[in-house]
């Protein structure tokens, strides 16, 4: 494979799949959010060529997305800096337009999960099923299973305790 | 207060899709291209001068106590010579590197194509200084068999040329690793 052809390649699935890696983004930190967001585009650029069309190219997507992004957080974890959200400028700008505050809510719960759970999360709002999340994540379908239940339980939970006020 | 089924969260998500999340800062965006290039600037700045000076000093203090005459060591001799040449060559690629500066503009696109430049000059920088130590070790324990201290001057030629290949390589992968970034950076702009 060339490198304009695998460039071509990027180009068409950043065109089609862009909200993907900013849903994964914006699920995985609060504050970098650029870091990560390159971070995720390097590997997929990487992951071009090994690419054999086995699976579909969402879920190559976020294979690739949800490993970087829990890679990436356990070496910031590491790496702790003293960042917060006022002292960073952020390159992408968040669209305040229309937001619907239970998606924020819904965010912030995601966020609160460790890194597996809000991998299953993501794939179970995104309607991957419960094979396609153990294929991508590496652990067994029954486990993938269990997580579910707990997870749905918990944010039915959480949401009585949310206070919502309408768009 | 209200309680959500998962299905209704479900629906919240999908909203999403029909909405851009990010719209891209360009101020900030330019400002954290233009510092990164000026980091990379310095960098090279100190790199290319810090070498220059280095062979420089080291040509002239092996020609001082090693002077022209009936008993120098012609190896060291020619080692300054070497040093002396490189000295010239850095100094030609630091004033081509100067000019090709001149082709870069102030906007986004030209600092980060200024940036991806130098990450990919400071790599081709660390490429010749790993290089160059070859011939310089060589007429360095060549220098050593003449005067009858082979095995000395060999391991310490081999002990230092494996610790400066570890140096530059460092910095090479690193400045490989800036590159790329910039790279995907340029490349998710462009998409």
């Amino acid at each position: 494979m060339t490198e304009k052809e695998q460039l071509d390649i990027l180009e068409e699935w950043l065109r089609l799949h862009k909200g993907l890696i900013f849903k994964v983004v914006r699920a995985y930190t609060l504050t970098d959010h650029d870091d990560l967001f390159q971070e995720i585009i390097i590997q997929i650029w990487r992951s071009i060529p090994t690419f054999r069309q086995e699976s579909s190219v969402t879920t190559w997507l976020y294979r690739i997305a949800l490993n970087t992004a829990i890679k990436w957080t356990r070496k910031e974890k590491k790496h702790a800096a003293a960042e917060t959200i006022d002292n960073i400028q952020h390159l992408l700008e968040e669209n305040m337009t229309q937001i619907d505050e239970r998606l924020d809510w819904l965010y912030g719960e995601i966020y609160k999960l460790d890194e597996i759970d809000r991998s299953v999360t993501l794939l179970l709002l995104e309607g991957f099923t419960s094979k396609e999340m153990s294929a991508m994540l590496g652990i067994s379908e029954s486990n993938v299973g269990v997580k579910i239940n707990r997870i749905k339980k918990l944010l039915i939970t959480k949401s009585k305790n949310y206070d919502y006020h309408g768009i | 207060m209200i309680t959500m089924e998962f299905d209704e969260m479900k629906k919240i998500w999908d909203e999403q899709n029909n909405r851009p999340l990010y719209a891209i800062d360009e101020k900030a965006l330019h400002n954290h291209i233009h510092s990164k290039m000026n980091v990379i600037l310095r960098f090279t700045n100190i790199s290319e001068w810090g070498l220059i000076i280095i062979y420089l000093g080291t040509g002239i203090a092996l020609l001082r106590l090693n002077p022209v005459n009936a008993g120098a060591n012609v190896f060291l001799w020619l080692e300054a010579v070497w040093m002396f040449i490189t000295v010239v060559y850095l100094v030609v690629g630091h004033i081509r590197r100067i000019k090709a500066n001149r082709r870069f503009d102030r906007s986004i696109h030209g600092d980060l194509n200024h940036a991806i430049f130098l990450a990919g000059y400071q790599m081709r920088l660390s490429q010749f200084v790993g290089w160059n130590l070859l011939p310089m070790g060589a007429i360095m324990i060549s220098g050593g068999w003449e005067s009858g201290k082979f095995l000395k001057v060999s391991a310490v030629i081999l002990v230092s040329y494996a610790l400066a290949v570890y140096v530059i390589s460092k910095g090479y992968n690193a400045n490989k690793r800036r590159k790329r970034e910039l790279q995907s950076l340029k490349e998710k702009l462009e998409a």
